[in-house]
């Protein structure tokens, strides 16, 4: 018997950007975006449950952003960050505090937040990427444990008790929808930014690094320079999330945003989906945010919970490593509407 | 009589695809042999499908008329196959004694693997002038003699060298080949991959030639030298490249 | 003066207890090349073992070794067993252990806040306030009979892998595994040999950290990052390392503690990793390209 079982890097390099795009997928994701902006609108047909449906909409692409940001330095690149969070309590605390002393909402200053997780993620990147593999990875919890340690302390931030932020000025009825609309955008730009990263040049010298870095270093790639890039731009949404999370919560604790369990989320979607492909990510999201849904009923309690995520975790990368989109993939049976790369 | 036979392998690194392709050869007994091709045509692959080290897809390995295909690399080795990597894989950090000691592992005996290392070490003196130095310290050619040694430490009744003469300067791998020749008067059967065609070819009666995973050829190793229509048709460049390195060297 | 040379003491103290749960987290990567994530919660484990122990039957934490370390041993070897052949050959195996052992504590983890809830416990033996006076130097008792037990332990290590044909394997199969193979060890064996040790040194600080600092199912994740940037410091999978790094670090932190506050004191061992990061990325006694 031919065992023949290929790392999803591997896949992804063949299967290069110069491949000719079938129009079908782009249609297929379009129909998708518009329905889920003309969501809100559906308060009718919805009717009770309408608030339930956005959070729990807004909890999912919240979801789609972070795996998705996640694995361009986790999946394209094969750098392993167990301590991504930072930037979404980063961002999270960043958009807080300029509500709190410049009363500008969170809503807007997403982007600042976001672009300070680049900020951050550029000089982390710096000291974390001078080591590869496992010593990456202890170095991003080490980067993750400190940064919890930090805010713990800080007084200006409130230390452990965190912050507590002015209610947004809306109406119960109306409260969910704009926080729905800053997460859709925040999703569907970090589908977007993960779409043109693995259909770039620069996507694939990740995946060249992701497959042999040493290889790629003699073919004449600034891995360096390339991972570097790679882990600050996937702050950016990661920050962005953060910041409408926060708000949206209307307070901030270092507890909420810098326990590794949101990090092991981040990477459990990735890979579930499919770890160094496009669409991987986003069903992840989806999977995990329904089955967290159905676990929560079901038992109620959030320490099963976390076993259900840790068990699931072992299943998949004992027996499908390659996520769901990988495995179909390999398998010739990938609807065309998953086929993003 | 046929030593090791391999009927129809096919084999591979973990999670790769196919290197062998069916290759199908026979080892007899005290002869010693040497397979060449180009890079990538999957020598190494054999030695180590051979070793253990690669568990083989299809097809059978046959030690004396039994399976050995896919055992565990320490029964090969207790089964009498040894096997020396291109790298050499010493123990960098343990001592050259410590080191010969570590290729007796398989002797419970501590003074039989005494008494071998006393061996090893009138056989190759450098060895015992340098038997408290670091392996991971030493010269090239010091390192493969070494590599050699522990080897010989099994008392093996066939020998697997790969790529003996790798980064060695020219005297230093005159020295090897000559140690290789002794090893072939010691009556222990030889299976050789080496770089230098030339050189491997003389050190050898027998030789296999692979590309791309299958075996193409399997002739004695004199008439692959002398015969000028498979120099040009199997090794041509190569074996020219091999003459250039050869007269360079002189 | 006196006062440096009291900081030192607690911080030499305390180092004892970290090289030995630092020694097992590093003899699983050097031999097997794994990332066990999940050490920190299989210490914790080991805590409430040694709690209950202590609560139940009342044994003294230190009797509570007796059960510890060949449950965590016998432990080991299971989940060696049953997990990791799975994933062995593939490329990256390090990172997919890390993963892999990730998902391990996170299991652990929920099952013992599922069964003990998150409370704050310790095993408090009656030696736990006591202290020895020498001229003005304060040696609390509990931690030096901790730190001594962990030097005994360490030392029986040292022993196994140095004397025994077993050890020579270990090490052997730490410096080159082809080359272990190929002078006829079972690398398997070996290697499941070597993760039920390093799971019993896991269990044995278990007992001992279990009268030194209180534990909550989730504070293992404070441990294990304290623990990897302690092994990365000293080189991934090098022993000597862990135990320098471990000793000269937890004297940093001892002085640390004493002059900002024990809240600091973890950040020592951040800083350190990010600071060596930065100067010597292979670690203290790391060898280049050993990753």
């Amino acid at each position: 018997m031919t065992r023949q079982r290929v790392e999803p890097s591997v896949i992804a390099v063949e299967r290069g950007p110069s491949r000719r795009r079938s129009r079908g997928p782009l249609a297929a994701v379009a129909t998708i975006v518009l329905l889920l902006t003309l969501l809100p609108l559906a308060r009718p047909l919805i009717g009770q449950p309408y608030n339930y449906v956005l959070q729990i909409g807004m909890v999912g692409l919240m979801w789609i952003a972070l795996a998705s940001s996640w694995n361009i330095i986790g999946g394209f690149a094969g750098y392993i960050s167990l301590g991504h969070n930072v930037f979404y309590g980063i961002g999270g605390y960043a958009s807080g505090l300029l509500l709190l002393y410049f009363d500008w909402s969170p809503l807007l200053t997403w982007p600042i937040a976001g672009l300070l997780a680049v900020i951050c993620g550029f000089l982390v990147g710096l000291v974390t990427l001078r080591t590869r593999g496992p010593a990456f990875i202890i170095s991003t919890v080490a980067l993750l444990l400190m940064v919890a340690l930090l805010f713990d302390n800080w007084e200006f931030v409130g230390a452990s008790n965190g912050l507590s932020l002015p209610l947004p000025p809306f109406s119960i009825e109306t409260v969910k929808i704009p926080f729905y609309y800053a997460m859709l955008l925040i999703a569907v730009g970090s589908v977007y930014l993960s779409y043109r990263v693995a259909h770039s040049k620069f996507g694939l010298a990740l995946r060249a690094i992701a497959q042999d870095e040493t290889k790629a270093e003699v073919g004449g790639i600034d891995t360096r320079k390339m991972k570097v890039t790679a882990f600050s731009i996937s702050a950016f949404f990661v920050g962005a999330a953060g910041a409408v999370w926060g708000y949206s919560l209307t307070y901030l604790r270092p507890a909420i945003f810098f326990s590794i369990a949101i990090a092991a989320e981040m990477v459990l979607m990735a890979i579930i989906g499919g770890r160094g492909t496009v669409a991987g990510p986003v069903v992840g999201a989806i999977l995990l945010v329904t089955l967290n849904e159905i676990s929560v009923s079901q038992f109620g309690s959030t320490e099963l919970n976390i076993v259900v995520t840790g068990v699931i975790m072992l299943v998949v990368l004992l027996f499908f490593p390659m996520g769901v989109v990988g495995t179909l993939r390999e398998r010739g049976k990938l609807p065309s509407i998953l086929d993003w790369d | 009589m046929a030593l090791l036979e391999l009927q129809e392998v096919t084999s591979g690194y973990a999670f790769g695809p196919d290197i062998l392709q069916s290759v199908s050869l026979t080892v007899d007994e005290g002869r010693a042999y040497c397979i060449i091709g180009p890079n990538g045509a999957g020598k190494s692959t054999v030695l180590k499908t051979v070793a253990g080290l690669l568990r083989p897809r299809e097809g059978q390995v046959l030690l004396d008329g039994t399976s050995i295909g896919g055992l565990r690399p320490d029964l090969v080795l207790a089964a009498g196959i040894c096997y020396v990597p291109q790298d050499r894989s010493l123990f960098p950090d343990m001592t050259v004694k410590e080191n010969l000691v570590m290729g007796g592992f398989l002797q419970p005996d501590r003074k039989v693997v005494s008494e071998r290392i006393e061996q090893i070490f009138d056989m190759f003196p450098i060895l015992r002038s340098r038997a408290g130095q670091h392996a991971g310290t030493m010269s090239g050619g010091e390192q493969q003699m070494l590599a050699l040694g522990r080897a010989l430490m099994t008392q093996p009744r066939m020998m697997m060298i790969d790529e003996p003469s790798l980064g060695l300067a020219p005297q230093v791998a005159d020295q090897i080949f000559e140690t290789i020749a002794s090893l072939r008067q010691m009556g222990i059967t030889l299976l050789l991959v080496e770089q230098n065609v030339l050189r491997g070819l003389e050190a050898t009666q027998d030789a296999f030639l692979l590309d791309l995973g299958t075996l193409r050829l399997e002739a004695p190793s004199d008439r692959i030298l002398d015969d000028p229509r498979i120099r040009e048709l199997y090794l041509g460049r190569q074996l020219q490249r091999g003459t250039e390195a050869e007269t360079r060297e002189n | 003066m006196s006062e440096v040379a009291q900081v030192m003491i607690l911080g030499l103290l305390q180092g004892g207890v970290y090289a030995l749960m630092a020694s097992g987290l590093t003899l699983m990567f050097g031999v097997m090349r794994i990332v066990n994530l999940a050490h920190g919660v299989f210490i914790i484990a080991a805590c409430y073992v040694a709690y209950f122990l202590f609560v139940g039957p009342g044994w003294d934490p230190f009797a509570s070794l007796l059960v510890t370390i060949p449950l965590f041993f016998l432990l080991g070897m299971v989940i060696y067993r049953s997990l990791f052949p799975r994933i062995e050959g593939s490329q990256r195996f390090s990172e997919m252990t890390v993963l892999l052992t990730f998902g391990i504590a996170l299991v652990v983890e929920g099952f013992l806040s599922y069964f003990f809830t998150g409370t704050f416990r310790s095993t408090n033996p009656p030696y736990t306030t006591d202290a020895i006076l020498i001229g003005d130097l304060f040696i609390p008792t509990a931690q030096l009979y901790a730190s001594m037990t962990s030097l005994i332990l360490l030392l029986a290590l040292w022993g196994f892998l140095f004397l025994t044909r077993t050890g020579y394997a270990v090490r052997a199969t730490m410096q080159n595994r082809t080359a272990a193979q190929i002078v006829g060890v079972n690398v398997r064996r070996i290697s499941t040999i070597a993760f039920a040790i390093g799971m019993a040194l896991a269990g044995a600080s278990g007992s001992l950290i279990s009268f030194l600092y209180p534990f909550f199912p989730n504070s293992h994740w404070r441990w294990i990052a304290i623990l990897l940037a302690l092994i990365v410091l000293g080189g991934l999978g090098s022993l000597k390392g862990a135990v320098v790094g471990a000793l000269m670090l937890a004297v940093a932190a001892a002085f640390v503690s004493d002059m900002f506050g024990a809240t600091w004191a973890p950040i020592t061992f951040f800083g350190a990793l990010f600071l060596v990061l930065l100067i010597r990325p292979q670690g203290l006694f790391g060898r280049e390209a050993r990753v």
